[in-house]
Formats: structure tokens, C-alpha cells, sequence
């Protein structure tokens, strides 16, 4: 992995302290709690270390014409692109390190106080590697896999017959048209559907979901699961709005698991309230 | 591929429209009018259905996993949306844009095969307008083994987890049922009983600062507000009714507020709206088949079964309800 060039040499200092394959007395770093460690292990991983990826970004400035339903595809992409390049740089980090990929990645935008149009973009997970090095965990084209499911989950999900590839996500910033002045008076006192609004929200949320099942189509998956429909407006115009989605994309782990060979949940009642 | 390229063969692939084209809106003009769905919706539902594009799914992996086992597939992430002016009635209002978008959500759930759609969330995204909320539903269509697509699914609030524990007890998800009434008052008596009264017989009702020092229900304003939860909770059992032989309500949402006016009594203002899933249940008095085992948990933080999930429904600040007493 040629990545040296990229990463200064602090960043390669503790990676190389790091415990991975044939150098187990190396120490390592994860925020997972003691159940999440425990169900990781179970599953057959190790953590390795902890994957940050930042990415300070400038957005643009765009606005939608004032009765115009429409994308604001500057900061569609500003977004999306942000994000993207915070997660990649958390991925790098995996390869780095070698990594079989990433769980519990959380991704966060944070506003910083100086500046309207800057955004922080923050993107950290645990690496980890198969204990016992095998190969088939990798995510599409060789890179480390990436999911923001908990050790827990992730633990589940290889239960279920599946494995991780990556996250997959689809954002669209959306301009809502204002009303005109007549449009307005004749809705007073009325019960009306206003259905340039209710297009509005339904082509933003339905480009935001065709994006991330673009990437899922991509990344060769069979499925996304824990799919999040986030919606927000980042201090912009009243009027815009970001449907982001988000989900990690899952395939079977070799072929499809018979349905009968996944074990029930026991029910449990919990006793202490 | 870069993700510039990626951004842009998303947005041109397939039978889509450009995202933002008048195309692209026009079709949704049409399909909200006629009532049907835009091609460019129902091509991604039929692919999904097909298995040619990957599923999309709000299920965690633990709800997979028990799916699966089951013989429940995730199909497609199903939504309806109706933005909704209710300037003359907000009950009305209410119910109607819920309504209005769950059957869109049913149309796009039909398109793609599905024989149910689980954890379905009530969402809404504040836009900034005066009487006018934006009703959204969200849910998972799945598919059931053995089962030919349905033209008339079930829509269920549960989860994947419960829809399948609730089968598993012989009992049907069937629907959601809405429940809502609001209403309006004018009048001093419901603020301060026997107020009115005192103009009348020149003083021989409380004084204001008689009444301060009292204990007393105020009886006319609490009929008002019970007769409010009452109406919504009736309206509730008619639509249950309708789907099937029960309902598990589990959205709540009431508001009494007071509006102070110029040379004129004040208003007071209710509205009370119930939101649950309903159920039918094919073997009323049998006990569920399932096996419980009571454990101690040594958590010392919420279960993760209490806890809340972060995207669920919206659409009402429940928790501004108040307290347990």
C-alpha cells in the first residue's frame, strides 16, 4: 500500500505501533464499549485502530428561484462531496493500517462558529482485521469495507448470512417554492393540499434514495439495511431543505444462507425496570 | 469512478428524468393529480421487486435476521408525502393529509409487489408556513415467501421485530388508524367558573381574588378538553373498526392553549390526535406462544429496547405532553 506519501509521519508512527497480524504485542485503539469489543471478537475480528477522516469544507452559495420547485445541485454536491471525501480519508487511514474494514463509523457536520458556509465533516469508526486473515471481508475493489452498524449489529448481520460493504449515500438539497400572493389568499380558510410543496419534498427525498441505490448498484451489493432518511437544513435559506440517506450495503457472505439455519432470537423479559 | 461521476450517472440513469427538469416535475404534477405514481418511482420499485436492484431497507440487522427466518424479504424504502393547508379545519386537516399520504405510500407499495410494509415512521420536516404541515410517510415494503404480491397491503407502524412477533401470535398488523378532533370555545367561565356571573348579580359571585385563593376544578373547561380527547379517541375506533379488531396506539398528542382577545372573553383552543397501528387478531383469548425467560440485566444505562431511535416518528412532540405524575 503505497499511502506513505500521503500521510505524515506522526500518523505512520502510530500505525506502526498498532496491533495487526504478526505483531501482536502491538496495542489498539477503538471506542467500542466492552460488549461491542466482546461481539467484534465473537464474530472473528480484532480491532485494530481507530479511522478518522475530516474534511473542512466550504460550501457554495446558490439560491433558488422564489417560486421554483428545484435542486440546488452546488450544494448537493458540496454535501455530498464533503462527505465523501471525509470517509475516504477515513479509509485510507484503514488500508494504512491494514484494515478488513471499518464498523461503527459515525459521520457528523458540525457548523463552525466564524462562518455560515463552512461546514465540518467528520467521519470515525473502529478498523478491524479477521482474526484469522481471511481475505473474502474486503469491500468493493479491494478497499476496506466501511458500515455504521454498531459491533453489536455487526456481529448480527454476519449471523444473518451477510457481510458489510460499504456505506452508501445519497443527498439532494432542495429549493421549496414559495406561494404566490393570490395562490395564498385563495387557500385562506380552506383545507387544500398544496401539492407543489408535497412534489417538492417527494423528488427530493426520491433523488436522495435513487443516488444512494446508485452507489449500492455500484459498489455490487444485494441490499442496504438500516437505511436513515435524515432530513436538514444547514442555517440556508427557509426554504431549503437536504434529504440526505444513508445505509450500509450488505451482500451474502458466500451464497444465501438457508432460512432455517439462522438461530431465533430468545425472548427475554427483563426483570429490572 | 470518482464520486463527481458517481453524482452524475445517479442523476441520469436509468429511465429517470433529470433531477430538478420540468419533466421530472411535471410528472410528479401529473401523478399527484391522477393519483397514480411517476414512471421514474415505478421503474425503481418494479427493478427492486424484480431483484435486478439491490433492496433498500430501514431494518437493522437483528430485523433482517429475524425477517429472513421468517420468510420476509425486504423490498423497496416506500414513502408518501402530502403537504397540507388546513385553513379551515384543523381536524379535518389532520386526518385527511395523513390519509392522503398513506395512500400514496400503499400505491408505491403495490408497485413494488409487497405483501406489507413494516416500521412504518410519521415524519414531518417544518417548513416555515402557517397552518400547513407536510405529512410523510416512511416505511419498509416487504415481500412474504408463498405469498403472491397483494394489491392491497398491510401497513404497519411496528417494526420488522414486532410485525414478526405479532404473527408469530397469530395476530395481524392490518393498518393505521387515525383518530382527531379539534374544537374551539369563547367564554370567561372557562378560565374563572362563576365569573360571568358576577356582572349578572352585581358581586354576588367570586371576586377574582376570591377565586385565586380556592381550591376548585375548573369544571366547564375540563368537559371541553375531556369532550376533545373523547371525540378523537371515538374517531379512532371508527377507523380501527374499518381495518380490524384492534389498535395499538402509540402516538398521543394533545394541546390546550388559550387565546387572549381585545374587548372580548378569551378563546381557548383544543385538539387531540391518536395515531396507532391496528391489528387483527384471528384467536382472541389464546395465550401468545411464546416462551419468556425473566433475566436480570446488568445494565445500569437505558436498554437498548427502551432507548429511543434516532429517526422515528416526528410528527408530534410527544414528549411535550408532561410528565408521569
Amino acid at each position: 500500500m503505497s499511502i506513505t506519501n500521503d500521510i505524515p509521519p506522526h500518523a505512520i508512527e502510530r500505525l506502526r505501533g498498532l496491533r495487526k497480524e504478526g505483531h501482536p504485542g502491538g496495542i489498539f485503539t477503538s471506542d467500542f464499549s466492552v460488549n461491542e469489543f466482546l461481539l467484534v471478537r465473537k464474530a472473528g475480528f480484532e480491532p485494530i485502530g481507530l479511522c478518522v477522516g475530516t474534511c473542512v469544507y466550504h460550501v457554495g452559495i446558490q439560491y433558488g428561484s422564489w417560486n421554483k420547485n428545484q435542486e440546488l445541485d452546488v450544494l448537493s454536491q458540496a454535501m455530498y462531496h464533503a462527505r465523501e471525501l471525509a470517509m475516504a480519508r477515513m479509509r485510507m487511514e484503514a488500508a494504512g493500517m491494514g484494515a478488513d474494514g471499518i464498523v461503527g463509523v459515525e459521520l457528523t457536520v458540525k457548523r463552525l462558529e466564524w462562518s455560515t458556509d463552512v461546514l465540518e465533516f467528520m467521519a470515525i469508526g473502529t478498523g478491524v482485521v479477521h482474526a484469522k486473515g481471511h481475505p473474502g471481508f474486503m469491500g468493493p475493489k479491494g478497499q476496506p469495507f466501511t458500515s455504521d452498524l454498531s459491533g453489536q449489529d455487526f456481529w448480527t448481520l454476519l449471523h444473518a448470512g451477510y457481510r458489510p460493504l460499504e456505506m452508501v449515500m445519497g443527498s439532494c438539497v432542495y429549493h421549496v417554492a414559495h406561494q404566490g400572493f393570490l395562490k395564498s389568499m385563495g387557500n385562506v380558510g380552506r383545507n387544500v393540499e398544496l401539492t407543489n410543496f408535497s412534489q417538492a419534498l417527494y423528488d427530493a427525498r426520491e433523488i436522495a434514495m435513487e443516488r444512494m441505490q446508485h452507489e449500492a448498484i455500484d459498489a455490487g451489493a444485494e441490499g442496504v439495511v438500516g437505511v436513515d432518511l435524515h432530513e436538514g437544513s444547514h442555517a440556508w435559506q427557509a426554504h431549503v431543505i437536504e434529504f440526505f440517506a444513508i445505509g450500509t450495503a450488505v451482500t451474502p457472505i458466500s451464497t444465501e444462507l438457508d432460512a432455517s439455519t439462522i438461530p431465533d432470537p430468545q425472548l427475554v423479559l427483563s426483570v429490572n425496570t | 469512478m470518482s464520486w463527481f461521476d458517481r453524482f452524475f450517472s445517479g442523476r441520469n440513469s436509468g429511465a429517470a428524468a433529470p433531477s430538478g427538469s420540468e419533466g421530472r416535475l411535471a410528472e410528479w404534477e401529473r401523478a399527484l393529480q391522477a393519483g397514480g405514481l411517476p414512471s421514474f418511482v415505478e421503474s425503481r420499485l418494479r427493478e427492486a421487486a424484480a431483484g435486478r436492484a439491490p433492496w433498500l431497507s430501514t431494518m437493522t440487522p437483528v430485523e433482517l435476521a429475524m425477517a429472513r427466518r421468517h420468510g420476509i424479504r425486504p423490498v423497496a424504502m416506500v414513502s408518501g408525502t402530502c403537504c397540507y393547508h388546513f385553513g379551515q379545519s384543523w381536524t379535518l386537516g389532520h386526518s385527511e393529509g395523513w390519509h392522503l399520504a398513506l395512500a400514496r405510500l400503499r400505491d408505491e407499495a403495490v408497485a413494488a409487489g409487497a405483501n406489507a410494509v413494516v416500521d412504518v415512521k410519521l415524519r414531518t420536516s417544518r417548513l416555515p408556513l402557517r397552518s400547513t404541515m407536510d405529512f410523510t410517510v416512511l416505511g419498509t415494503a416487504v415481500r412474504i415467501d408463498g405469498l403472491p404480491p397483494s394489491d392491497d397491503p398491510v401497513i404497519a407502524t411496528v417494526p420488522a421485530l414486532e410485525f414478526v412477533r405479532l404473527l408469530q401470535s397469530g395476530i395481524v398488523p392490518t393498518g393505521i388508524a387515525i383518530g382527531a378532533h379539534y374544537n374551539i370555545v369563547s367564554g370567561e367561565k372557562y378560565e374563572m367558573p362563576g365569573r360571568g356571573m358576577i356582572n349578572a348579580r352585581q358581586g354576588t359571585g367570586q371576586s377574582a381574588r376570591q377565586f385565586a385563593r380556592q381550591n376548585q376544578p375548573l369544571m366547564d373547561l375540563s368537559e371541553f378538553w375531556e369532550a376533545i380527547r373523547r371525540t378523537a379517541m371515538r374517531e379512532l375506533e371508527r377507523d380501527t373498526k374499518l381495518q380490524g379488531d384492534g389498535v395499538l396506539a402509540h402516538t398521543h398528542f394533545g394541546q390546550l392553549f388559550k387565546i387572549e382577545k381585545v374587548k372580548a372573553p378569551p378563546q381557548f383552543v383544543g385538539r387531540h390526535i391518536v395515531i396507532g397501528t391496528v391489528v387483527h387478531d384471528r384467536r382472541p383469548g389464546t395465550n401468545a406462544p411464546i416462551e419468556l425467560r425473566t433475566v436480570l440485566d446488568m445494565r445500569d444505562d437505558l436498554s437498548p429496547l427502551l432507548a429511543e431511535r434516532p429517526h422515528g416518528h416526528n410528527a408530534y412532540p410527544v414528549a411535550s405532553e408532561g410528565g408521569p405524575i
